[in-house]
């Protein structure tokens, strides 16, 4: 009774009541299932044959089951793969640099604004070294 | 003398730990009684028993197993019924 293309209802577990085809014997015990139910490997037990017999290849593939299946007028059932995503993680990594790119570019855009302002290259300097001197010591007396 | 609600045995007591460090006796209601087979009779497994208020906030999938007749057959009686729906096709 069991062989490839062989109609069977599952009687177990979650997808327990639904149709589904054997498309290919892996073991003695042990067979690949697909159709109404999830695509897996399924104990012989678990599975009632039908009378039915639909012609397909071993290990065919689940768009080819899908359209035997609609024949049948049965849906077969599509899973979703689950993708892999590890956003959390990396968000957390992006962030704190962003934080620190920011700053820099705060930093920059301050001199190039007295650039256009005082034109002579020493004086910038000079700006700038002030400029940083200036945040760092209220910063200091804000934490005392 | 207590009075006549505690003095019964509807109630189920707990023993409490109080915050001053005493034991106290505290009443609380009873839970249901236990899930069984409505073809065999066998108490059901993964079915969970609590007081209604309790069920409510809790998840479907918690409450039953996942397959179909969960919560009201056993395993063995809902694979009996489906063999024989497929064998009466």
């Amino acid at each position: 009774m069991i062989e490839i293309g062989r109609l069977c209802i599952k009687t177990a577990g979650r997808d327990a009541g639904l149709r589904c085809v054997i498309v290919d014997i892996l073991d003695n015990k042990f067979v690949l299932i697909d159709g109404e139910t999830r695509r897996r490997k399924c104990n012989i037990l678990h599975l009632e044959p039908l009378k039915d017999v639909i012609k397909i290849k071993k290990n065919a593939s689940h768009d080819e089951i899908k359209k035997e299946f609609e024949k049948l007028g049965l849906k077969a059932r599509d899973t979703k793969p689950k993708q892999k995503t590890q956003k959390p993680v990396k968000q957390k990594k992006k962030e704190k640099p962003a934080e620190g790119q920011k700053k820099k570019k705060e930093a920059k855009k301050k001199p190039v604004k007295k650039e256009e302002s005082g034109e002579s290259g020493i004086d910038e300097k000079i700006s700038a070294e002030e400029k940083k001197d200036k945040p760092k010591k209220p910063g200091r007396k804000a934490k005392k | 003398m207590p009075q006549p609600y505690k003095r019964s045995r509807s109630l189920r007591r707990v023993h409490i730990r109080v915050p001053g460090g005493k034991t106290k006796l505290h009443y609380r209601k009873r839970k249901p009684g236990k899930a069984h087979c409505s073809s065999c009779g066998a108490v059901l497994k993964g079915v969970l028993r609590e007081r209604p208020n309790k069920m409510s906030s809790i998840p479907k999938t918690k409450k039953r197993p996942e397959r179909p007749y969960a919560g009201s057959l056993c395993s063995k009686c809902m694979r009996l019924l489906i063999i024989g729906k497929a064998r009466s096709l």
